[in-house]
């Protein structure tokens, strides 16, 4: 009796204290939006969070199209100071970025780095939201061609006029190099935020992470929640930046083919593991019609898709009921 | 310990853990209010209480609260600490109130049940660092009273008809 | 009617447990009348300067609030359980522009302010919202 008694007060004092996780969070200031991360965890993760927000801040200079920054050649120095035929040294985390856009553009050629100019035109008329580019202006502008662009052993050499705009993979590419910076140094278990792209890592609790997905006509509304541990959600969409002209709704997303937004449907979301290839092919099912999309994604192990249609009607790929 | 005493703890152990089960399945007012239950297994604790003592209703409680651990509430997990707590402290403070003997049975047992919910909350306080656990504090205390006064009835009943010495 | 539960009470217990009974009856029903007083039903605004959280709103009343932004003052209307920005110093004005937001799944985000706002309420069960 005395000994059962002795055991079941040792294993209460043993057992007693259940591991807690704390949550550190971070709100970081960058790439036009607002990137929150939260870490579950029993370590201090307050040191590899300022690490990320270098990690965030060093890739929004170096993507910047629009600002030039002393010692750096980033998307703005190439895109306006370099000199056609000129080879420059770039700072391998940018040259390993284009790289990496133009490796996966040659198989998906929807997802286009080099649209800097087309997408210049757009953004004048949707600045002054008002008008539409004519055929003439859009036939007429520089180059658009990402074969005018050379990647050489870390330098890079434009051969035309061609200018880069990462914007629709930049946030992704990041976000996946943050997540695994926080798994290499032992955080597993967190959830990064940036806007319309979620990475989340292991489930901090019995449940996994819920994800809301913002219903693009109504956007108090949410109208599909997933379930999701190691994955990142990234949704493309025409209604966020978007502006109307005659009745038409005219995206901030050109399809280098059209020249044109493209608007084959009102939202679409990819649920993969990695945040940069979730944030290309997002951008890419984007800029081909619904079925296409469909057919491409069953076809793919790796990826699973949700649309919302023009027509209000939502679409899913065959797996994504393991989400729900 | 002789074997009679042995095989009548046991005996009583089994009865409150089954008391137990029947009560986590019917919840009150649907769950609403976490930890309200009747207190049936008391009975047992309050019997064994008057019956043996301190010792034996402690032992009884805590054995009780890892068996229905092991089968219903997890181990180990908040409820299990919630219950553990709970079960403790009302033991020591019945039994301490037993001494000084202001109360009635029936009074210790309002206490049991006073106790047991106060120390619960406290541990859910302490553990879950949420003020909303203190919402629940009126409901339980006053749930305590009818629930104390029945149990307290039935356990004199059944000491005036079970006399193990 | 008292006297008639006084009796039965003495006859199941003593003097001292109905003493007991009574008090707790007391302490419980001030706790719940207390309680309800200062209950606030609605949800609360957090609005966060960088990483601090530097005021909380209660929505269920209207009112405005003044709090410093990088920028300068940034001034901030609570109404009919909705809150926006009202007015700010930055080049586009994109927050005010945002205009009232009323559910947990929105926020408000100011950049050049660095001030964020954020709706608190019961759904806290999303862990995030892509939009």
């Amino acid at each position: 009796m005395k000994k059962l008694i002795i055991i079941f007060f040792v294993l209460i004092i043993l057992c007693g204290c259940s591991k807690d996780n704390d949550i550190y969070e971070k709100n970081i200031y960058v790439m036009d939006t607002v990137i929150n991360i939260k870490v579950y965890s029993e370590k201090d993760a307050s040191d590899i969070l300022e690490k990320i927000e270098e990690l965030y801040n060093e890739y929004n200079i170096l993507t910047d199209r629009y600002n030039s920054y002393d010692d750096t050649k980033n998307i703005y120095y190439i895109n306006n100071i370099l000199n056609v035929g000129e080879e420059v040294k770039l700072d391998y985390k940018l040259y390993d970025l284009i790289n990496f856009s133009l490796e996966f553009s040659k198989k998906y050629d929807k997802v286009n780095i080099a649209m800097g100019n087309l997408i210049d035109v757009w953004k004048k008329y949707r600045d002054s939201a008002s008008g539409i580019p004519s055929y003439e202006e859009l036939n007429g502008i520089s180059s658009i061609s990402e074969s005018d662009i050379i990647l050489n052993d870390g330098n890079i050499i434009k051969l035309s006029d061609v200018k880069l705009d990462l914007g629709c993979i930049a946030k992704g590419y990041v976000t996946q190099l943050a997540g695994e910076l926080l798994e290499s140094n032992g955080f597993d278990k967190y959830i990064i935020s940036a806007g319309g792209n979620i990475k989340v890592g292991k489930k901090y609790s019995s449940n996994p992470y819920k994800i809301g997905i913002q219903d693009p006509v109504d956007k108090n509304n949410i109208y599909k929640i997933v379930n999701v541990s190691n994955r990142s959600v990234v949704t493309s969409g025409g209604y966020e930046r978007f502006y109307t002209w005659e009745g038409v709704d005219y995206s901030h997303i050109i399809d280098p083919d059209t020249l044109y937004p493209s608007n084959y449907m009102k939202s679409v979301t990819v649920i993969m593991e990695d945040s940069a290839y979730a944030d290309f092919f997002s951008t890419y099912l984007f800029m081909i019609p619904i079925s296409d999309g469909i057919n491409f994604v069953n076809s793919n192990s790796n990826i699973e898709a949700i649309w919302y249609g023009l027509d209000g009607k939502i679409y899913t790929s065959s797996g994504f009921s393991n989400y729900e | 310990m002789d074997t009679k005493k042995l095989t009548r703890m046991s005996m009583l152990l089994s009865i409150s853990i089954v008391l137990g089960i029947i009560e986590s399945f019917l919840p009150l007012f649907d769950g609403s209010i976490p930890g309200l239950k009747i207190g049936l297994a008391n009975i047992v604790i309050i019997f064994t209480l008057y019956t043996y003592g301190l010792k034996e209703a402690i032992l009884i409680s805590i054995i009780r609260v890892f068996v229905i651990g092991l089968l219903r509430t997890g181990l180990f997990n908040y409820p299990f600490f919630f219950s553990l707590s709970g079960a403790f402290v009302s033991v020591v403070v019945m039994y301490l109130l037993k001494k000084i003997k202001i109360f009635s049975i029936v009074g210790i047992s309002v206490c049991g049940a006073l106790s047991h919910n106060l120390a619960q909350i406290f541990t859910s306080y302490f553990l879950l660092k949420v003020n909303s656990v203190f919402i629940y504090l009126p409901y339980l205390l006053i749930f305590s009273i009818p629930t104390g006064i029945i149990v307290g009835i039935v356990s004199k009943s059944l000491l005036k008809y079970y006399d193990f010495n | 009617m008292v006297k008639y539960i006084h009796q039965v009470g003495l006859v199941i217990m003593n003097k001292n447990d109905i003493k007991l009974i009574v008090v707790i009856f007391v302490i419980v029903t001030l706790s719940i009348i207390f309680i309800n007083i200062f209950k606030k039903t609605g949800s609360f605004a957090k609005v966060y300067y960088e990483d601090d959280l530097i005021l909380k709103i209660d929505l269920s009343k209207d009112g405005n609030y003044k709090v410093n932004g990088y920028n300068g003052e940034v001034l901030i209307e609570v109404k009919d359980n909705k809150i926006r920005v009202d007015r700010e110093n930055s080049p586009r004005h994109l927050c005010s522009k945002q205009g009232f937001i009323d559910s947990t799944t929105q926020t408000i985000v100011c950049l050049p302010n660095k001030i964020i706002i954020k709706i608190e309420g019961k759904d806290q069960e999303l862990d995030g919202v892509v939009k």
